[in-house]
């Protein structure tokens, strides 16, 4: 196996080019372990060369980004403008590069409000696996000409095409920022979430951690607060103070990304009535973690394969959809649900793109299956 | 000719008047809102529900007929136009609203639903489904769907994409899948993200399910005029860099607004080189204080006057005076065509003296009515076809959205790029990224049945002239604007 570290984006589709074989495209690694195990691959192509921002127009409020450029450094030089990525994944602190965090489809509390990256991404520039650079989309926040084929990459883990730079739409760093915290068990957390969201508070986040459902408010200097103090008086709770509402939400952020030794990490989302069922079906689920606005969840399993095939069941029982988001090494568990009917389509997609199957062999199984070759196949 | 054992299969399958083949009948479904391209179907089907339209797509499959998906015909862009021998398949008799669900904010919708209705039915619950073409009482949702339609408040809350969690989707064999979930969550690719927006050359979208919102506690319009385009433009920007979002920033200038008094009497001031309608919606407390600031910049920018409607009715006036002025250039021009580029929103007062100057050139004049926000333009080219002025309108037309497609901008931000501007997307996008978007199509729908013809460049296209503007039967109806 061969590691390649491009610096731009020829050198990029130089790569793929040289190198036969099957790929597997490496960012920082801290979701090696998510979805499907990788097969081995002839080559990994390391994004670590490809980092920084291509073109920043503040006034126009969008960026384009290499695909290698650690997300948290993106939001600092971001935020010297008084701008922002909507988003708020949280193993961006562990150094998550920017396409990695599309590629795995994350999001944070903020999805609520902002929905994840592929609401923002507005613009692409991808390397097929015939060596065809190729862009869709553009640097306006509207635009409806041609597909939007940036979409397919989010949530391929690594299939179908390699991202070189994504065009994003930036959003500006609220002037402030107030966070109101409940107590509240798992049984009771729906009806308060629902309680929260029925105010014409309009937060930003609502999350339930750690017996707490906290709501993070934003907006202007007087404004956050004000609101922030509306609804405590109408749902109750306290107005946390700066430092302790960083200190819940870093909490919160840590339990998100947690990595229970030995354990499975499986990420669901349902319909908001249909939560707290599915959970109260997950015997032995720890560090749990809810969105209970956005029906998204994060829990702990034990590593059996049965285990996480009858979570997986019972989220798709409950029309969701889930996926494995930390695989002991060596451990053979689903890391999707039961195929849905698009998975044909999905396949027949796949082979347009990447006939051979060259990228990210593995990580979209069963799904997607392995091809009936392995090994150097270009 | 028909294959006369092949009506009888559609006839069989579908039910009463669901097939029709009348001369007369057919004509109606010639062209959609871009009335200029024009084509008779050799066959129009109407499903009642998603089992009849797989059966007919399915049909259409084993005697390899083409087909277009048509929702109300009122798109801009002839994404809607039939295809010569091909099958129409109106989706107009599957509009029920299936569900409006209060607790988990979303509704499950028939695509013939008009987008206007979704917020009726969910209004008592204090929600409202968020995009709104202006064609939003008209349109239906899986049009919206098709088009990733946007709307005066995208700018804030988004497009189409951002508010379709789940559809049901027809594709070209006559199978049925799903794609999207029933939250944000995603397992796997994002299918649902490629197939809205992709104008029906995917497949046929039956059934959709959206978010819907909370109805906003307050909102605070301000109409404000400027002594120069420049002025406008600026006030804009510093908007943006106060951290304000506004849910909507319309900007228009001196020619649209004229138009638009006279039909309206909105109050709009039709001396003034141009004026903004911004709207802020939210919390009370948040709204009003940003609607200081707000003001305070537009005073800071020399605004020659204020005028903050209180009363509903009032801001109603307002926005029509803004809705209106598409029809309301035909007060002041017998013919005009709705061009819809994008530039980024810094280059708008540079794409403005260019527009200008091309009309001036062409010897046509140009209104300018546009979304300020997000650089979306829709220049009015007047014309009149009876001085022969036909094919210089178009050619201006076509070399504004190239112009945005020169500064860095699209051809297109919300009517789509349909059989209008197919032959322009080599100006976009390198022969590569257009193959690139084939080879997903022929992923999807390996033969190229599907809506063919549109959206991607062909010879037998780009060597055709359009015919010239006619007015949509509905828009002579006044049921439509050119928006």
């Amino acid at each position: 196996m061969t590691t390649l570290t491009p610096g731009s984006l020829d050198e990029l589709r130089d790569a793929v080019l040289d190198r036969p074989g099957s790929v597997r495209v490496a960012g920082a690694g801290t979701a090696a372990d998510w979805a499907g195990t990788p097969a081995p691959a002839d080559t990994v192509l390391s994004t670590a060369g490809l980092t920084g921002i291509v073109t920043h127009n503040p006034g126009d409020m969008t960026v384009e980004v290499r695909a290698g450029t650690p997300f948290a450094q993106l939001q600092e030089e971001l935020g010297e403008h008084g701008q922002r990525v909507a988003v708020d994944p949280a193993r961006a602190a562990e150094g998550a590069t920017l396409a990695g965090l599309f590629a795995t489809a994350d999001s944070g509390p903020r999805a609520l409000q902002y929905g994840s990256l592929r609401d923002l991404v507005i613009g692409a520039t991808i390397v097929l696996a015939d060596g065809t650079v190729a862009r869709s989309g553009g640097h306006v926040i509207k635009n409806v000409a041609g597909y939007d084929l940036t979409k397919i990459l989010h949530g391929a883990h690594g299939t179908m095409g390699v991202l070189a730079q994504l065009v994003l739409r930036l959003h500006p760093t609220p002037q402030a920022t107030a966070t109101v915290a409940v107590p509240c068990d798992r049984a009771g957390m729906a009806d308060l979430a629902r309680r929260v969201a029925d105010t014409p508070v309009e937060p930003t986040a609502i999350q339930w951690h750690a017996d707490r459902l906290l709501s993070l408010v934003e907006g202007s200097e007087r404004g956050a607060v004000s609101r922030a103090q509306r609804l405590v008086d109408i749902v109750g709770g306290e107005l946390l103070a700066p430092d302790d509402a960083t200190a819940a939400w870093d909490a919160h952020a840590a339990a998100v990304r947690a990595r229970p030794e030995g354990r499975a990490v499986l990420r669901f989302g349902v319909i908001p009535a249909a939560l707290p069922g599915v959970l109260d079906g997950l015997a032995d689920a720890a560090e749990v973690t809810v969105s209970p606005r956005t029906g998204v969840a994060t829990v702990a399993l034990p590593a059996d394969p049965d285990v996480v095939a009858a979570a997986h069941r019972r989220v798709a029982d409950a029309g969701g959809t889930s996926s494995l988001r930390q695989r002991p090494a060596g451990a053979e568990l689903p890391a999707f649900g039961p195929a849905p009917a698009s998975a044909a389509l999905l396949r027949h997609v796949v082979t347009s793109l990447d006939p051979d199957q060259r990228f990210g062999r593995g990580r979209l199984a069963p799904w997607v299956p392995l091809p009936e070759t392995t090994g150097v196949s270009a | 000719m028909l294959d006369a054992a092949m009506v009888r299969e559609f006839t069989d399958l579908l039910s009463d008047n669901g097939v029709i083949t009348d001369e007369v009948g057919l004509r109606s479904y010639e062209c959609d809102g871009l009335t200029g391209f024009r084509q008779v179907p050799a066959l129009v089907v109407l499903p009642r529900d998603a089992e009849e339209v797989a059966g007919a797509v399915k049909l259409c499959a084993k005697y390899g007929m083409p087909f277009v998906a048509r929702g109300a015909g009122t798109g801009l862009s002839g994404g809607a136009m039939p295809v010569a021998d091909g099958v129409v398949i109106s989706l107009q008799r599957l509009r029920r609203i299936l569900e409006i669900d209060v607790e988990n904010r979303r509704a499950v919708l028939e695509p013939g639903v008009f987008n206007l209705d979704i917020s009726t039915a969910a209004k008592p619950h204090r929600l409202y489904y968020a995009p709104d073409p202006s064609s939003q009482q008209v349109c239906t949702i899986g049009g919206n769907v098709a088009e990733n339609s946007g709307g005066a408040h995208c700018l804030k809350y988004g497009f189409t994409t951002n508010h379709v969690l789940e559809m049901e989707v027809v594709l070209a064999d006559g199978s049925m899948i799903t794609l999207g979930g029933p939250t944000g969550e995603q397992a796997g690719p994002d299918l649902r993200g490629l197939f809205i927006g992709s104008e029906g050359t995917l497949g046929i979208c039956t059934k959709v399910t959206v978010r819907l919102l909370q109805t906003p506690e307050t909102v605070r319009t301000v109409l404000a005029d400027f002594p120069s385009i420049e002025a406008a433009g600026d006030t804009v920007g510093d908007i943006v860099d106060a951290a304000i979002i506004p849910a909507a920033v319309e900007m228009m200038d001196s020619l649209s607004m004229e138009a638009s008094e006279a039909a309206t009497g909105a109050g709009l001031t039709v001396d003034a080189p141009a004026a903004l309608i911004i709207e802020l919606d939210g919390p009370a407390d948040e709204v009003d204080a940003e609607f200081e600031h707000l003001t305070a910049i537009c005073e800071r920018h020399g605004a020659t006057r204020l005028h903050v409607p209180t009363e509903l009715e009032e801001r109603q006036k307002v926005w029509k005076g803004r809705k209106a002025a598409f029809a309301a250039v035909g007060r002041i021009s017998p013919d005009y065509i709705v061009q819809d580029g994008v530039v980024p929103r810094t280059r708008l007062a540079e794409v403005l003296t260019r527009i200008a100057e091309m009309g001036r050139d062409a010897g046509l004049r140009v209104a300018n009515v546009f979304h300020a926000g997000d650089g979306n333009l829709h220049p009015l080219v007047l014309y009149s076809e009876a001085a022969g002025e036909h094919h210089a309108a178009e050619q201006l037309s076509t070399e504004i959205a190239e112009l945005c497609v020169e500064l860095g901008g699209s051809l297109s931000g919300e009517h789509g790029i349909g059989t209008d501007k197919a032959c322009s997307m080599p100006r976009m996008f390198s022969a590569d990224d257009l193959a690139v978007m084939h080879r997903v199509r022929l992923g999807f729908d390996p033969d190229s049945r599907c809506n063919p013809g549109k959206v991607f460049p062909t010879p037998r296209l780009c060597g055709e002239k359009p015919g010239p503007y006619r007015p949509h039967p509905l828009e002579e109806a006044g049921v439509i604007e050119r928006l």
